[in-house]
């Protein structure tokens, strides 16, 4: 995984608390779909993921993204397992720097 | 409206379903100073159109409820000259080529970058501006949405500031008069008259008389003074249509005008000195004129100072649909009656339909269309029939393989932003195969690429 040290910029700095509450919502979504199959909302979970990361200055987060929405194709449960747990250590240690 | 640049003042909808991406983009928008109405649905978004009255529609190809591609035929029912952005992922190209070749939407792929997003969002204003209300404009009579006519469009009108010699190329009912009459009217000689003759109209005996004038007596029938075309259009601009056509006699009496800036009228021993800008257009290749001596040498390069060619309508299907709703809208005024619109289906079979008679051709479909057609609706049959009844020539089936390959490249090059792998991965060739078709169809993939893509590339 890459740095945890993020710099984003300043004008998204009120979206930024809201973004990652979501993603960290999307982990547990995940979890639970998983529990139940549901390979299609981890598709879709992480298609969004993958989507918008970059934009907001997570490039890891898109990363991710790209990775839970590959395991959801092709039914891989360990794979998405290893992206959640990735996700939400991510999502703990990462600092964000607005500059 | 006005310049794009001045952002302030341009209406963005925004629609997407995911919460996340439309708070990224709407505030990439705002930043750049654009007003966003953001709404996450496609009937949110049908629902605001008349409201919020938007310059741009961006939105997203993938939602939960109506699609993207719902949501622009039915906005395009409603407005059919409203621009609108598609976001798409990499995943759905097949659509994007799909709604790119009807010319009815920009694509730009996720993930994207605000550089991006607001260089498209510019761009997109800029050319819908030209379309929609060009009044201050350079050749606002010429109806695009292409790249291709844009950038002859840009040439064209830094050309028109000069009284530099234009030859103009194209096949048949390319519009080669209407680019003719743009760069008089952009030009300082706009207020003087603009007069074009058709050179292969006029029989060979009377063409000279037209063109240069004649004396009292000078030839049979000839029974007062004619000034002649050239001295009509002194001060301003002349059109030689057709000049290919143009028989050798005549050839070098016009080649003596261009060198002494006078015309000598028949029957007339003495030359008038006119000050005129000579653009001339022919839709044969004056080259293989010149091998064949059918055309004179000398003459061809004193015509063609500076070529511009335009492309024929099957090479800039993007201006299918501006083309149409202009057509719709000129008919039902000239004829005051309520505009009539094409069926999205009737859309689309037009969009890819062959057009050997290029806008002519469009705008004679359109006249019989409307001329035929009693609903405000004018059905896919009516397209096709009037289509079938335009005489038209068929192309060899080589030719017609050539003309779907090259266009089929384009779109895929446009699609991936000139990026060869990906293009060569979706047409499932390898890269060098791939090369080898772009080169063999002259294609340049830099020509589709975006500045960073290029570097990525790289």
């Amino acid at each position: 995984m890459a740095t945890r040290i993020v710099r984003v910029d300043p004008e998204l700095k009120d979206l930024i608390p809201g973004f990652l509450n979501n993603r960290r919502q999307d982990a547990l979504t995940i979890r639970a779909a998983l529990a139940q199959e549901d390979m299609e909302t981890v598709r879709i979970l992480g298609h969004s993921m993958k989507g918008c990361g970059g934009g907001y200055g997570f490039n890891a987060l898109s990363e991710l993204g790209g990775i839970l929405e590959r395991g959801a194709q092709n039914r891989d449960s360990e794979a998405i397992t290893n992206a959640v747990d990735e996700l939400q250590a991510y999502l703990e240690q990462v600092e964000i720097i607005y500059d | 409206m006005a310049e794009p640049t001045k952002s302030m003042q341009y209406r963005v909808l925004l629609v997407d379903d995911d919460r996340d991406m439309i708070s990224l983009l709407s505030s990439w928008l705002k930043d750049a100073g654009f007003e966003v109405d953001p709404v996450m649905s496609g009937s949110e978004a049908i629902a605001r159109i008349d409201v919020f009255r938007p310059h741009l529609v961006i939105t997203d190809l993938v939602m939960q409820g109506m699609d993207g591609m719902t949501l622009l035929s039915k906005i395009h029912r409603q407005n059919p000259l409203m621009p609108v952005i598609m976001l798409s992922g990499k995943a759905q190209i097949a659509d994007a080529v799909k709604a790119m070749h009807l010319g009815i939407a920009e694509f730009l792929t996720k993930p994207l970058t605000k550089d991006e997003l607001v260089a498209r969002v510019r761009y997109t204003l800029r050319l819908a501006a030209g379309e929609s209300d060009s009044g201050a404009n350079f050749g606002k009579e010429i109806i695009y949405r292409s790249e291709k006519i844009t950038q002859l469009l840009e040439q064209a009108k830094l050309l028109a500031a000069t009284d530099v010699t234009i030859l103009i190329t194209g096949a048949t009912g390319t519009g080669k008069e209407a680019l003719a009459k743009a760069i008089h009217e952009g030009s300082a000689r706009k207020d003087q008259p603009f007069v074009a003759i058709n050179c292969a109209a006029i029989p060979e005996q009377l063409l000279e008389s037209e063109l240069f004038g004649h004396e009292k007596g000078a030839f049979t029938g000839a029974q007062t003074k004619h000034e002649g075309l050239f001295q009509a259009a002194n001060k301003g601009t002349i059109l030689l249509d057709e000049v290919g056509d143009m028989p050798l006699s005549l050839q070098v009496k016009l080649l003596r005008v261009l060198q002494d800036f006078a015309v000598r009228p028949v029957g007339s021993v003495r030359g008038i000195p006119v000050n005129v800008r000579v653009i001339s257009a022919t839709n044969t290749d004056l080259e293989q004129g010149v091998k064949s001596s059918r055309f004179r040498e000398d003459l061809y390069y004193r015509l063609n100072v500076v070529p511009l060619h335009l492309p024929p309508l099957g090479e800039r299907r993007e201006d299918i649909q501006p083309l149409l709703n202009h057509f719709l809208k000129r008919v039902g005024q000239r004829d005051n009656k309520k505009r009539k619109r094409f069926a999205p289906e009737a859309v689309e079979y037009l969009a890819s339909a062959p057009w050997p008679g290029n806008i002519r051709q469009l705008m004679n479909v359109v006249e019989l269309c409307c001329a035929l057609t009693n609903t405000d609706i004018i059905p896919l049959a009516m397209a096709q029939k009037a289509l079938r009844d335009q005489p038209a020539h068929v192309q060899t089936l080589k030719d017609a393989k050539e003309d779907f390959e090259r266009s089929y490249l384009v779109s895929v090059l446009r699609v991936t932003n000139g990026h060869v792998s990906h293009a060569a991965r979706l047409a499932g060739r390898n890269r060098t195969e791939f090369y080898k078709l772009l080169k063999q169809h002259h294609i340049e993939p830099e020509e589709f690429r975006t500045s960073r893509q290029a570097t990525e590339e790289d």
